[in-house]
């Protein structure tokens, strides 16, 4: 009888932890934990720590690899439903789901642009390759949002990208 | 002379400088890098590193608008360097205290020294003038 509980979130956001933008996540819903998925962050150790700074003081701050990400955030996991995962980019969220790590929803916040990336919403742009992975996760029934913070204006990835 | 950097969302640090030379007049080895809209942390990081490539090895003084936002995460890695200080939650009070006196002590003093006039410098002007 015992549902699987979701992750709380999982997002994209190229910033990753940055304080404004988590505290108003926060006022939002209630999270005790962020959890950063990211291979660049989880072998550099003054960046966990700047990171860390940045977080509401009250939350768990944890940063993995994306294996670490797949083998640890699954369904025994503690606190699932009040846990934030921060991606940095479409292909973490690919890797994270194809290794195992199953989600309905993810939320795009934010990725900043850069060569090869149109813009495609406020502050999300994104390559041919990422919008592509976008839509792979669409079509495995992955309910994609783009949302900087809650209360403004979002829109879904499957009007942008339309039906297939 | 200690290099000032100051790194912002947007516009702010550009026009915290120009409202400091309406008071102390023109500076030098004063500038500002800004975090502009939808740039990522990678492509403003490439324009802190292009930006600090002229004073590499220079004494310098980092101001970051906000703690935790993106340009300090970014630019927090400059503090590693042994001749780099960083303060958080820069303000026009700092900026001119800074200007004014960056020559008269050593980096690490300068940066206390600029932290706490940061700190005092805010006041509630209510109870101190009675209302």
């Amino acid at each position: 009888m015992n549902a699987i509980e979701e992750l709380g979130l999982v997002r994209i956001d190229d910033r990753l932890i940055h304080g404004q933008v988590i505290a108003v996540w926060c006022k939002h819903q209630r999270f005790t934990r962020i959890v950063v998925v990211d291979d660049g962050v989880a072998a550099d150790s003054f960046m966990q720590e700047v990171l860390s700074l940045a977080a509401p003081p009250d939350l768990q701050v944890d940063v993995l690899s994306i294996e670490e990400g797949i083998n640890s955030l699954g369904e025994s996991a503690p606190d699932r439903g009040t846990t934030m995962v921060l991606l940095k980019s479409p292909l973490a969220a690919k890797r994270l789901y194809d290794g195992g790590l199953k989600y309905s929803a993810l939320n795009v916040g934010g990725i900043g642009s850069g060569p090869g990336r149109k813009h495609i919403f406020k502050n999300i742009s994104a390559s041919e390759e990422e919008i592509a992975i976008l839509r792979y996760l669409m079509d495995k029934g992955v309910e994609i949002t783009l949302l900087t913070v809650p209360g403004e204006r979002s829109k879904a990835f499957s009007d942008l990208a339309g039906k297939s | 002379m200690i290099n000032i950097v100051i790194v912002s969302h947007g516009d702010l640090g550009d026009a915290m400088i120009r409202a400091t030379e309406m008071i102390t007049g023109p500076t030098e080895h004063l500038f500002s890098v800004p975090l502009l809209p939808g740039e990522s942390p990678e492509g403003f990081g490439e324009k802190l590193a292009a930006a600090l490539q002229g004073i590499e090895g220079e004494e310098m003084l980092v101001l970051i608008d906000l703690l935790g936002g993106t340009p300090c995460n970014v630019a927090a890695r400059q503090v590693l360097k042994g001749n780099v200080e960083c303060l958080t939650g820069v303000n026009l009070p700092m900026l001119l205290e800074l200007v004014m006196s960056r020559n008269d002590a050593s980096l690490p003093q300068l940066a206390e020294a600029i932290a706490q006039a940061g700190r005092e410098a805010i006041r509630n002007l209510g109870p101190m003038l009675n209302k």
